[in-house]
């Protein structure tokens, strides 16, 4: 390997490294709210079993309501999981047919809780047929992520945004559509920057901003198996 | 006497089932899910303690801790969150916080924070008042 190409791979593990890191704690911070909440629920449930053993007449409606939402809760933290694991499974392999659609709805579920925290909110917009590249799905995963926070952080008044998976020639295009101002494809932090860079190069893509619609572009041509067979 | 503690938690399930559970136990608690809520409450009542998320969006609970403790020093805090990290503990207990407990927290737990709060402030309201009986006396020469 020549000395740019051992720079491109560190720059490329140095940015998925921190991309895993900033999803498991997002992930790990929602769940114990959840825990949390259950927590307070079950508390709830043994403060009315005292309050009933001590002579206050049995309320079944209210304890079915409590335990409905202990469930609810159960359930919200499952799919937050479900989704962490999947992005997990997306290092399986190095070289596969993503539909590239789920992949952003993937993304966009991971990115809701730093959305809300910039009080914004961000959809995955269901596109028209089955759209798929064969890339590298985690660093695909990590470039979508890196390019909503750039959205993010070059968002002007804007708070709500849009992702659009669309067909293009010999790959794909990812659409981030609600930016309002002077967008900049090249925002967030400089370690960001640096990694979205190394990833793009990696991936063979291009992020441009549609001067027409002010739309951010991720473009993701497939690749090309390499001549040794090594794959990125 | 009766502690008067704010929830602050934009988790309002949470937040909610927690202020019923501490009624249970004599406390008058009163609840909001934001942080700039929480600046105008403390603002316009007296309370003994606040019991802040870290993280929330808009103000969040750090921001929110050194802007209650710059208008209301004697209001004790105590940050209950699900993302503690040694650094973010370190930042909360300069700023002034009192406790700073994990989520999901045994109510035992914060009970015994709300109650040493409470004491602290007790202990500040005291200090307040003699030092100012003492100017008092000092200007008008009693």
């Amino acid at each position: 390997m020549t000395s740019p190409d051992v720079e491109l791979v560190r720059a490329v593990s140095e940015a998925g490294l921190r991309f895993f890191g900033v999803m498991s704690a997002s992930v790990s911070h929602e769940i114990r709210n959840k825990l949390a909440v259950i927590n307070e629920k079950a508390g709830l449930v043994e403060d009315i079993a005292v309050a009933m053993r001590s002579g206050r007449a049995p309320d079944p409606d209210r304890l079915e309501m409590q335990a409905q939402r202990i469930v609810d809760q159960i359930r919200q933290a499952n799919r937050i999981v479900r989704a962490l694991n999947r992005l997990a499974h997306s290092t399986d392999e190095a070289d596969a047919t993503v539909d590239v659609a789920e992949l952003v709805a993937l993304v966009v579920e991971l990115y809701g809780r730093k959305a809300a925290m910039a009080q914004m909110v961000i959809e995955a917009e269901a596109p028209t047929g089955e759209i798929e590249v064969r890339t590298n799905p985690f660093l695909l995963a990590n470039a979508i992520g890196l390019c909503l926070d750039s959205a993010m952080a070059n968002a002007g008044g804007s708070r709500a945004l849009r992702v659009i998976a669309e067909g293009d020639g010999d790959g794909v295009s990812i659409r981030i559509r609600g930016l309002e101002g002077d967008v900049d494809s090249g925002g967030g932090p400089a370690t960001d920057r640096a990694g979205l860079g190394s990833l793009l190069e990696t991936l063979g893509s291009d992020l441009a901003v549609d001067r027409e619609s002010g739309d951010l572009v991720l473009s993701i041509r497939n690749l090309k198996p390499r001549e040794n067979g090594s794959q990125p | 006497m009766t502690e008067k503690v704010l929830l602050v938690d934009d988790e309002e399930e949470f937040v909610e089932t927690l202020a019923e559970r501490m009624r249970n136990r004599g406390m008058e608690v009163a609840t909001t899910s934001s942080g700039a809520e929480a600046l105008e409450r403390v603002d316009d009542e007296d309370f003994d303690v606040v019991v802040l998320d870290l993280k929330m969006p808009g103000i969040d609970g750090l921001e929110a801790l050194e802007r209650i403790k710059r208008r209301r020093p004697d209001i004790q805090v105590v940050l209950l969150t699900g993302y503690a990290t040694v650094e973010k503990g370190v930042e909360a207990m300069k700023l002034g916080a009192l406790e700073f407990l994990e989520k999901p927290v045994d109510l035992a737990s914060l009970t015994d924070a709300i109650h040493k709060a409470k004491a602290t402030k007790m202990v500040l309201v005291e200090k307040e008042t003699e030092e100012r009986i003492k100017e008092i006396l000092h200007h008008k020469g009693w």
